[in-house]
């Protein structure tokens, strides 16, 4: 326990060197403060953009509710086609068959390949990058759930046959709830990567969301402001990973501890 | 009966994958022929006659040839870097609880933090040029790669290590002979990851940078209203990538064979 706190202690030291350093070299000029802003201005910075329109358009949180937004009905989306999917390309014997190698063409695609062509059909507005992260987490939500449902115990499914369950009854009450816990897996990979094709889809075409903050911070040479919405973008991804694995630890058994 | 029985499974699934990608052309033929969508988008025909033809004629500096090299490159050259600095640094602070101490607090900031979200910042500092492209791509893997080693590092079996100092090992054989191998298979699992982002990265960084490279042949097709480079240029991409997993499973198989994962 005690070298536990002593560990502690030297993280929390850590950490304050480390922002301590970084002011000292930006304000003292041995660091340029156009290329690395002292973590004090990048404060001011956030404080600012939370209040104010300039120079982009819209509020910071304006720009965060958009783009979870985004993420979050992508993903949604991706989920609910793709776990379904996944399960029957499993289960059913012919529907794999059929999609299997229709899928192993699409799947080596990155999602941000996908940008420019959803541009082309839907425009630069939010269908577009909704569309890319549905193709985003899609991929992962049916490749997890396919290896989850083909994990399943043959023991489990002998014994259920034996005591005459029929096929479905099988698919519903062994090999789904024993999926469980790699779906979920899916389901981390999924918001992963949606949160990652977010961020290129806006960089590369949009007028709101993060990623169009730093994208046109960038083009006025405001650093600070791109500085600010990367650590936004950081911080929001880790929290929407952290609500899920909240999520998985109370709704699923036999999952991670 | 048993091979008559394996004879007839392989002819199913080589008979439904053949109509399951039919039905697909099919569907993307009508869909070119009687709708909206065809007067925006290139029927299979046209774009299998554009492929082909990419292959003689240039699309803007190289020939598709020319344009996967690029990017392979750059991939290669982003990836190896953030490979040996990640491992490094996993190991690190995998083995050593001081280093950890010190460092997970900084590299966890910048952990959540998307290799395509370093772009515009990378822009800023380095410039546009080859050296930005290798630092996003850099920035996509490294992650990734610092926390699965991590976890292989911090997975090894206390036991082995116990019996292995019993046996009077030395500090430097320790980690060679047992901490090192044992860390090798989630290594493995970082490479993989890692190398499907640093894909994901190259084409990012080249939409928004770049005059060459396939990302850049793809965003080319949207601004120019030439949807055919587009197709071709997602034709190649899931080539090449497909192709890049395998290549490293097949190293896996073979260099790392006391993993018993499958």
């Amino acid at each position: 326990m005690k070298k536990k706190t002593k560990y502690a202690l030297i993280s929390v030291a850590s950490l304050i060197v480390f922002i301590a350093v970084w002011q000292f070299l930006s304000t003292s000029g041995i660091l340029s403060a156009r290329k690395l802003p002292p973590p004090s201005k990048l404060f001011n910075t956030f404080i600012y953009k939370l209040q104010n329109k300039k120079p982009d358009g819209s509020m910071l949180g304006t720009h965060i509710w958009i783009s979870l937004q985004e993420a979050l009905y992508g993903f949604a989306l991706g989920m609910v086609i793709g776990v379904p999917l996944g399960i029957s390309m499993a289960w059913f014997d012919k529907f794999d068959k059929f999609f299997k190698p229709l899928f192993d063409i699409i799947k080596p695609i990155p999602p941000v390949g996908w940008v420019p062509i959803m541009i082309t059909f839907f425009g630069i507005g939010m269908m577009s990058k909704v569309s890319v992260i549905f193709i985003a987490s899609v991929i992962p939500a049916i490749i997890n759930s396919y290896s989850g449902i083909k994990q399943t115990k043959d023991v489990h499914l002998w014994v259920a046959q034996t005591f005459g369950a029929s096929r479905m009854k099988m698919l519903f009450t062994i090999a789904i709830p024993s999926a469980g816990p790699m779906i979920f897996t899916g389901a981390r990979v999924a918001l992963n990567g949606s949160w990652v094709s977010l961020v290129a889809a806006e960089l590369i075409a949009s007028t709101k969301g993060l990623g169009y903050m730093i994208q046109t911070a960038r083009l006025i040479g405001r650093i600070d402001i791109v500085f600010v919405g990367v650590l936004v973008i950081g911080l929001f991804g880790a929290m929407l990973m952290g609500l899920l694995t909240f999520i998985e630890k109370k709704f699923v058994k036999g999952g991670r501890r | 009966m048993k091979q008559r029985l394996m004879s007839k499974n392989a002819r199913d699934t080589l008979v439904y994958g053949i109509l399951g990608i039919i039905s697909f052309l099919l569907v993307w033929q009508l869909a070119c022929l009687f709708t909206n969508f065809g007067r925006i988008f290139p029927t299979p025909g046209e774009s299998f006659r554009a492929l082909m033809l990419a292959f003689v004629e240039p699309i803007g500096k190289y020939t598709i040839v020319g344009h996967i090299a690029t990017s392979l490159r750059r991939v290669l050259i982003g990836y190896v870097l953030s490979s040996v600095c990640g491992i490094f640094l996993g190991l690190l602070m995998g083995y050593s609880e001081m280093a950890n101490a010190i460092l997970f607090p900084i590299f966890s900031i910048i952990r959540p933090i998307p290799g395509i979200a370093w772009i515009p910042l990378a822009i800023l500092w380095i410039g546009i040029g080859e050296s930005t492209i290798y630092f996003i791509i850099f920035m996509g893997g490294f992650s990734q790669m610092v926390m699965n080693t991590i976890d292989g590092a911090q997975q090894v079996n206390r036991e082995l290590v116990g019996v292995a100092k019993v046996l009077g090992i030395r500090r430097h054989q320790l980690f060679g002979r047992i901490l090192l191998p044992s860390a090798v298979p989630y290594i493995f699992t970082g490479l993989q990851t890692s190398l499907s982002t640093s894909w994901m990265a190259v084409l990012a960084a080249e939409m928004i940078t770049a005059t060459e490279g396939v990302g850049w042949l793809i965003l080319s097709g949207m601004q120019t209203g030439r949807v055919v480079n587009n197709v071709i240029g997602m034709l190649s991409i899931g080539g090449v990538g497909l192709i890049l997993a395998s290549l490293l499973r097949e190293a896996e198989r073979r260099l790392c064979i006391w993993s018993v994962r499958s």
